[in-house]
């Protein structure tokens, strides 16, 4: 017997039609939005964030996540990869060491991109204020959306795509990084050669 | 076994290697002199201690000295297994150095390096001592000594505004 015989449902395609996908896009789009905005709309729901795990907020990354909080009906798929990624969530304290890495990573990932930091450590130092090892990771990459909390519940994370969706939409974020090329008010604060200074291959 | 027990056991077996046993709390503490620690090592491995789960020091600027803890305790001897046993030696602050335990045991590689970089206490025969978690211009300033100054910030320095 072959595949879908007898099936009452035979010759549609399950995982979703592209036709009728697009037909209905268009009566929905066409006319309403310009072509940055259509861009800057169709950005929200593919924020893929990278996992680079800096400290424990990434404990609450993972719970965010998780089936009751369902950050994935954001349309965020956690990725491994930061060539595939367009977004990334700081997890907490970055030391010295870690920023070469966190710099590293944001520069490989694709055009636009945008950056949470989440948790007291990564606002200013938070538990390990006044420390010789610790740097602020605004001074490392360009930071969109902070996230208060030591750690911030799985809901605040949430929240904070949330906020950076009505963000990259009302500013028109994605569509102006297109055309621009390179934000102008997104420049790094520190240079690499600075952050990486450590390193000797 | 108890703790009691196992003090009289140490202190029986190492003799004179070890300047002072006692019980501190909860674990046994060991203070030998310098040029002993290996031998003092020895005994403890015979004794069926196999693994270091710590190495820690401890800066005394007004005596002049850093003393090395290194915490060791057994996996395969199961009463044994419960406790802790802190074996120390003190070394002069201005020239710290102590003999390696890395071939007696294996598992101090890592921690030696940590307390290379934070106290700057240089382990005669270690195979591979660099940094750990430092970057190498912090490690030159052995920041967890006393005499390390912090450098201290301000209530609230700012994030810079936010960009619109």
């Amino acid at each position: 017997m072959g595949a879908g015989v007898g099936c009452p449902r035979e010759g549609k395609v399950y995982a979703g039609n592209l036709n009728v996908a697009a037909k209905r896009a268009r009566e929905i789009l066409y006319g309403k939005l310009k072509l940055g905005e259509v861009v800057d709309w169709a950005t929200t729901f593919s924020l893929w964030p990278v996992h680079l795990m800096t400290s424990c907020c990434g404990a609450e990354f993972a719970a965010t996540w998780s089936p009751r909080f369902d950050a994935e009906q954001y349309g965020a798929l956690p990725w491994i990869s930061p060539r595939q990624t367009n977004f990334i969530i700081i997890e907490g304290t970055v030391t010295r060491k870690m920023a070469c890495a966190l710099r590293v990573t944001y520069e490989q990932m694709v055009h636009p991109k945008f950056v949470i930091a989440m948790g007291a450590c990564a606002l200013d130092g938070g538990l390990f204020y006044n420390s010789y090892n610790v740097v602020k990771p605004w001074e490392v990459v360009p930071v969109d959306i902070y996230i208060a909390g030591c750690p911030p519940p799985p809901e605040a994370l949430a929240k904070a795509i949330l906020d950076l969706r009505k963000k990259i939409r009302e500013k028109k974020m994605a569509s102006r990084w297109l055309t621009e090329g390179w934000r102008e008010d997104r420049e790094y604060l520190v240079p690499k050669e600075d952050v990486c200074r450590w390193w000797r291959p | 076994m108890s703790l009691q027990a196992l003090a009289e056991v140490i202190k029986e077996r190492l003799g004179t290697l070890a300047k002072e046993v006692r019980i501190a709390k909860g674990h046994v503490e060991i203070v030998t002199e310098g040029g002993r620690l290996t031998e003092a090592a020895r005994a403890l491995k015979e004794m069926g201690f196999d693994h270091v789960k710590s190495v820690t020091a401890v800066d005394y600027p007004k005596e002049g000295k850093i003393r090395v803890t290194y915490h060791v305790s057994s996996y395969l001897k199961e009463d044994l297994s419960k406790y802790i046993v802190g074996l120390s030696v003190d070394v002069p602050r201005d020239n710290p150095i102590v003999e390696t335990l890395v071939p007696l045991w294996n598992s101090a590689e890592f921690f030696e390096r940590e307390v290379f970089e934070f106290f700057g206490v240089h382990f005669k025969g270690h195979p591979d001592l660099r940094p750990l978690l430092l970057i190498p211009e912090l490690a030159e300033k052995r920041v967890l000594r006393k005499d390390f100054v912090v450098r201290e910030e301000g209530i609230y320095e700012g994030v810079p505004h936010e960009y619109k």
